[in-house]
């Protein structure tokens, strides 16, 4: 095969990729995958944008800093590990696999995942989850405002604290928060997680090395916002 | 209306003020609590293309053989940037269906006008309910819609697209986002949307990872990584602030821009902005077109135009005034047998009748079109349906054709403003076209004298 600037062979399936280097990188990790190659080092992603996406499995995707926006964006299948921090949208309309960052990420984490998983072990900007159609989301620090806005489906789960109007016009995504809520969103209600709910959270935790027992509140929908008539006529004025 | 049709009518007084409508409409939000929903067009008269008339040719230059000669209507969207999309989208045609959902139309429906669309060479769009299998399977050219709520986003339905359309609003409803309701939402639909069956579904109208031009940019960049810089890009603007709407649209390195006058129909929306918010179409083209001329990308990125257009000549105004394409809702579903007289006791029902029916957003479509009832869904043959939409398109392209020979042009994309003239105050001084007789133009800026 010919030598590609910028991509070294570790071994058979082991790939260096020098982002700074290597053009249309995208496409060049997908065919690295079709080659056989199982684990890519990315090498200087510096915050660059658009890192990883539309990837499949078999692959495993580490950058040894940080990244801009959509990392692992429209990830189907492969596991993409971020030891610093990520920009807007990552891990956006995931179908599989796993995206997991060191640091923390701003807005949009995870916005219309249907499933996979990610898990930001520092903070997340606002609107996390929002529109989420399945999957797992687990963020260790706090998240910002309109986390949950819109979720369909699927956990988020929250170690730390959450901002203004969490949950806001939910659909049936499940939102568990084990810290302090600043507030809820129109038609976001809060309650009691039964014992298999927080067995089942506690599980997806575990399975994430995450060990201790979190007291979580679970929020969920109102249903008020789901059927457009006079039955809440304050629920709706104010929007 | 509410739609019913059980409310004894009321007749139309003295009152300028208190139209009849008007005290209707008061009465039936007394009655349910929120202002009205229903689908169809703006009920509003706006000045419209038919204020414009065609120059033929006569002794200042020479018309082609209008039923001989060849007229080119080949349309490419997305062609203008080789080295970021590798398969424009060619069509035969300079018209094409619009973005409609898999949830405001029904299977059969999706499955006639893709049929119908593909044999006259054209393309469809996927609308906001997600990719259905059945459209992708009739369509031989495919857009996917991606909207702020994200329905059933998959990567394969991206790379299965033949263009992908990011909705930043649409022309009947602008600032606000789809609506779905209940009746309509059904397992299937809700499934494809991960939505609870039977839910008043009203989404999101922000996108949720981006928010402004900037991030727009690198967003449509994602998806040109994620399918390999095949497909062109297409963003969908209501038409609101167009002079500079168009300009940031472009400035994000989208390949084509729709531009959707307020004329624009809809399943669902709210009836005051149906009626009260936007602009309409004949203004919004050449505002649309000064917005890429003053960048230097008129030409570069294709301008499709949106909203009321109903036959060849409303789509061949549209091209002399500036767009490369138009894309066409409600006349397709004309063709397709909405408004026709056929099952009139079920538009009785819905309080209506054939040619006056506006009733897409309660599901009960009697002529199967804007349903998910399999029962209602049976009156409509796609075959049939395939062929009336495939005879519509030939018509009108026939039209455009003839229009264009008449003018003295080879080819549909040939017409320009100069072949136009105003007939009425407001459509000069909205489009800049001179006044007939006159050739003066009523505004600031005169269009299309003198090339
Ligand atoms: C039944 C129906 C469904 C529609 N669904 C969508 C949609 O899913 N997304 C969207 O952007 N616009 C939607 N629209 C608006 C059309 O894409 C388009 O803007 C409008 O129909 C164009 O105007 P015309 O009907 O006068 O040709 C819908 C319109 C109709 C009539
Ligand atoms: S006939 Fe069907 S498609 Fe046409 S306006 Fe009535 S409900 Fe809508």
């Amino acid at each position: 095969m010919a030598a590609i600037a910028g991509i070294t062979y570790l071994s058979d399936t082991r790939v260096e990729v020098d982002v700074d280097v290597v053009e249309r990188l995208n496409r060049e990790l997908r065919r690295l995958n079709d080659e056989g190659v199982t684990e890519v080092v990315m090498r200087n992603p510096r915050s660059r944008h658009n890192l990883a996406v539309g990837q499949g499995a078999g692959l495993k995707i580490v950058f040894d800093g940080s990244c801009g926006y959509y990392c692992g964006g429209l990830n189907n299948g492969a596991v993409i590990e971020v030891a610093r921090n990520v920009g807007w949208g990552t891990g956006e309309a995931m179908a599989s696999g796993s995206i997991s960052v060191g640091g923390s990420a701003a807005l949009g984490t995870g916005a219309g995942m249907r499933g996979g998983l990610i898990h930001v072990k520092g903070d997340c900007g606002p609107r996390t989850g929002a529109a989420m159609k399945g999957g797992t989301l687990i963020v260790e620090g706090s998240v910002g405002y309109l986390a949950g806005f819109m979720t369909h489906a699927g956990d988020l789960i929250v170690l730390g604290n959450a901002g203004e109007a969490l949950g806001d016009s939910l659909w049936e995504g499940r939102i568990y928060v084990a810290g302090e809520i600043r507030g809820l969103g129109n038609d976001a209600n809060v309650v009691e997680p039964d014992d298999d709910d927080s067995a089942r959270v506690h599980a997806l935790l575990r399975a994430q090395g995450i060990d201790g027992e979190f007291p979580f509140k679970k929020i969920v929908a109102g249903q008020k916002l789901w059927y457009f008539d006079n039955r809440n006529p304050e629920a709706w004025l104010k929007i | 209306m509410t739609g019913k049709g059980q409310e004894p009518e009321i007749v139309q007084g003295r009152s300028h003020i208190w139209r009849a409508e008007i005290i209707r409409d008061i009465q039936a939000k007394a009655e349910l609590g929120r202002y009205q929903i229903r689908g169809f067009s703006t009920f509003q008269k706006f000045p419209s293309l038919d204020e414009l008339v065609f120059l033929p040719a006569a002794m200042t230059r020479l018309p082609l053989e209008g039923y001989r000669e060849l007229c080119v209507s080949e349309t490419t969207i997305g062609g203008g940037r080789p080295d970021l999309v590798s398969q424009p989208l060619e069509l035969a045609i300079p018209v094409y269906l619009t973005s409609m959902s898999f949830g405001a139309l029904g299977t059969n429906a999706k499955m006639a006008l893709g049929m119908g669309f593909s044999r006259a060479g054209s393309a469809t769009c996927t609308g906001e309910g997600g990719m259905l299998e059945e459209e992708r399977d009739a369509s031989t050219r495919l857009i996917y819609q991606m909207t702020p709520s994200r329905y059933g986003l998959d990567l394969e339905h991206l790379r299965k697209a033949d263009a992908i359309e990011i909705v930043v609003g649409q022309g009947a409803k602008p600032g606000t986002g789809g609506m779905l309701l209940g009746m309509k939402v059904s397992e299937k639909v809700a499934g494809m949307r991960t939505l609870p069956v039977g839910v008043d579904q009203r989404s999101a109208v922000r996108h949720p990872d981006f928010l402004g031009a900037d991030d727009l940019q690198v967003k449509i960049m994602e998806l040109r990584e994620a399918t390999d810089y095949r497909t062109p890009i297409i963003l969908k603007l209501p038409a609101c602030r167009v002079r500079e709407d168009v300009k940031i649209a472009a400035k994000t390195g989208c390949d084509a821009i729709v531009v959707d006058g307020t004329e624009g129909s809809t399943a669902a929306a709210p009836e005051f902005q149906l009626d009260h918010t936007g602009i309409p179409t004949l203004a919004a083209i050449p505002a649309a077109r000064r917005a890429l001329e003053e960048i230097g990308m008129y030409g570069k990125v294709t301008l499709i135009v949106s909203g009321g257009i109903r036959n060849g000549v409303d789509a061949a105004k549209a091209l002399a005034l500036g767009a490369d394409c138009v894309a066409i809702g409600t006349a397709a579903l004309v063709a397709l047998g909405c408004n026709a007289p056929r099952f009139v006791e079920d538009y009785h029902a819905l309080g209506t009748e054939p040619g006056a029916c506006h009733h897409c957003h309660t599901g009960r479509c009697p002529v199967g079109i804007t349903t998910q009832d399999p029962e209602l869904e049976a009156r409509l043959d796609p075959e049939e349906g395939a062929e009336r939409v495939r005879n519509f398109l030939t018509a009108m392209v026939m039209e455009m054709t003839v229009i264009a020979k008449s003018c003295g042009k080879g080819n549909v994309h040939n017409l320009e403003p100069e072949d136009l003239r105003a007939v009425s105050l407001e459509a000069s001084a909205l489009t800049g076209v001179p006044l007939a007789g006159v050739d003066w133009a009523v505004g600031p800026e005169t269009f299309g004298r003198g090339g």
